[in-house]
């Protein structure tokens, strides 16, 4: 997904001068054929996250549109008074391309896994903050966008997520629905954790338990009454995020539950702990470990239907 | 022979404009009842010279693509700023005195959004610099000839991020860049070296690989002098050191602590700041 997101900055900068790439010590070879192909749109920069989120927002007060990648804590925690007040306030179309959403760098610890990225930039005025689920979706995202006035968070995954975004090849900010209208289930999701829901509906609807899956790649505004009729036939909903248990997803949807008049009494939540995990292993680790994979997904919302039939 | 500054910053007279302009800032610091003076009067003289004989700039059209573009990073300064925006014509005088009120364009820090002639929304220390940098950096990617101004509070000096921007300024060789550091040698609790001591702060600039130049910060002609001195956009980036006197102009305020900011202001100390201004 990083890659495709770099590869398609390049091309969006081939075509258009106003755009830029900014790094902060990526590594040797980062975007290499950028570099040597239209060097004067490509900064690799210092590890100096708050210097760089200013820069950008400066380029973008003078018509260029950055678009700044490293790893998504350096900038959602270290530039956070720069993201907010530099390039938020000034509503400024610099583009913030977090590496290792989630927790994508559990081997490297808790200093470098974004379980909190969604709450801190939804927190920020005017950020619109994004969750791909592919490579697909990353590069029509990114493409659709750009001539966006407004600044954008956008969540990247490991890399290599099997493609499963391909019914949707125009990128727009609705929810994206797979599956049919009156399921008995109702997944809420986003960014990856959209191919394991995928996965865990797959093992419902083999049960006989049908299952509808919304993915949402904008999370700042659900668009819920686009979706109103799969809500309201539910018997059960659950919203399943990799991320803390406040201010993310969860969060987002209960607002609009809330503005809707729409109950929350059948709705369930998966998360991440509000925790800094001291394990590290894979990403996949954590996530079983909290009830994120398909199985354990898919367990759950048999063991809650049981329940609510009690 | 080394030059005593910090002597000529104190010595020098105030001619009659410099006068007027504080006149004015107690103008907005009335009406408002509350604001940064001590910031406003050290920084006065440096955007006086900055807007009456350096920059490149139309208040009629504020946004004039080839402009020289200044931003203020020690936006508490801005009592300053504003009123030499006023007195070049952006906004009305009579704005000043709605200082701080709820519906005023004129908050106690400057923003883009509100008031013309305000390149960038500041307040928080340690970005303008940073935002500068972009802004010099955009004149080069355009092959533009307008330059970049950044005036930074000598406090201001103490947030690390400000040595990033200047890390990379150098790295970049903008010299289209222009930093001014309001020398003044104090902060909100007292004295900068029984604080976090900047020396030897034109070594640190030079080390950071820039061009360094000293100055009195209030004396007009030289300011005018160092700062329209022409440039060479590929070479070091440029720092000047403007030494100040925080409070300058009114004995009571001068390296005072308490006159740094104040939120209640009463009408006898206004009174009494008048009175000062009237026989400078």
């Amino acid at each position: 997904m990083r890659q495709k997101a770099l590869t398609t900055v390049y091309k969006l900068a081939k075509g258009d001068p106003r755009v830029l790439f900014i790094g902060s010590d990526l590594g040797a070879g980062t975007l290499q054929a950028m570099q040597e192909d239209i060097p004067g749109q490509f900064f690799m920069e210092g590890i100096s996250e708050q210097h760089i989120v200013g820069f950008a927002a400066g380029l973008a007060q003078e018509g260029f549109i950055p678009y700044i990648n490293t790893i998504g804590t350096f900038l959602t925690r270290r530039s956070f008074e720069q993201v907010s007040i530099d390039v938020g306030l000034h509503r400024l179309p610099v583009r913030l391309l977090s590496s290792g959403g989630g927790m994508v760098y559990a081997p490297l610890g808790p200093t470098h896994t974004a379980v909190e990225d969604f709450s801190l930039m939804l927190s920020v005025p005017n950020m619109k903050v994004f969750a791909p689920a592919d490579a697909f979706e990353m590069e029509n995202l990114l493409t659709a966008l750009v001539d966006d006035g407004d600044p954008h968070y956008v969540r990247f995954g490991k890399g290599g997520e099997t493609i499963v975004t391909q019914d949707f090849p125009t990128f727009d900010l609705m929810p994206k629905v797979f599956g049919e209208k009156s399921p008995q289930v109702v997944m809420f999701t986003t960014g990856i954790m959209l191919q394991h829901c995928l996965e865990a509906r797959t093992n419902l609807m083999s049960q006989g338990i049908s299952t509808t899956v919304l993915h949402f790649p904008y999370l700042n505004d659900l668009s819920i009454e686009h979706i109103v009729s799969e809500i309201r036939s539910a018997q059960l909903m659950i919203c399943v995020e990799e991320h803390v248990p406040r201010g993310g997803l969860f969060t987002q949807i209960l607002h609009e539950f809330a503005s809707a008049r729409l109950s929350t009494k059948n709705l369930y939540h998966l998360s991440l702990p509000s925790a800094f995990s001291h394990n590290y292993g894979s990403q996949v680790d954590h996530l079983d470990l909290n009830g994120l994979t398909a199985p354990k997904i898919a367990s759950h919302v048999e063991r809650l239907l049981v329940i609510n039939e009690k | 022979m080394t030059t005593n500054y910090v002597e000529l910053a104190n010595k020098i007279a105030l001619d009659k404009r410099s006068r007027v302009l504080r006149s004015m800032v107690l103008d907005a610091l009335e009406g408002g009842g509350r604001g940064h003076l001590g910031p406003a009067l050290s920084l006065l003289e440096i955007v006086r010279a900055l807007y009456d004989s350096v920059l490149n700039h139309d208040p009629t059209n504020p946004l004039l693509a080839s402009r020289d573009r200044f931003v203020l990073s020690k936006g508490h300064g801005c009592l300053g700023l504003f009123t030499v925006l006023a007195d070049h014509g952006y906004f009305s005088i009579s704005e000043l005195q709605g200082f701080c009120s709820f519906e005023s364009n004129l908050g106690g820090h400057p923003e883009r959004a509100t008031l013309p002639g305000i390149e960038f929304s500041t307040g928080a220390l340690g970005h303008g610099l940073s935002v500068g940098i972009g802004m010099a950096m955009a004149s080069r990617l355009r092959n533009e000839k307008w330059r970049t101004f950044v005036l930074l509070g000598d406090g201001e000096l103490n947030e690390g991020s400000v040595w990033e921007g200047a890390m990379h300024a150098s790295q970049h060789q903008l010299g289209a860049l222009t930093v001014i550091v309001d020398f003044n040698r104090m902060q909100a609790s007292g004295d900068i070296d029984s604080i976090v001591s900047l020396a030897p702060l034109a070594a640190k600039w030079e080390a950071f690989g820039f061009e360094v130049t000293e100055v009195n910060g209030h004396d007009i002609e030289q300011l005018a002098e160092v700062l329209g001195n022409s440039i060479n956009p590929l070479g070091k980036p440029r720092a000047v050191i403007a030494h100040t006197v925080k409070g300058k102009g009114f004995a009571s305020a001068e390296n005072s602590t308490a006159w740094h900011h104040k939120a209640k202001i009463t009408k006898d100390e206004i009174s009494s700041l008048r009175a000062e201004v009237a026989v400078l």
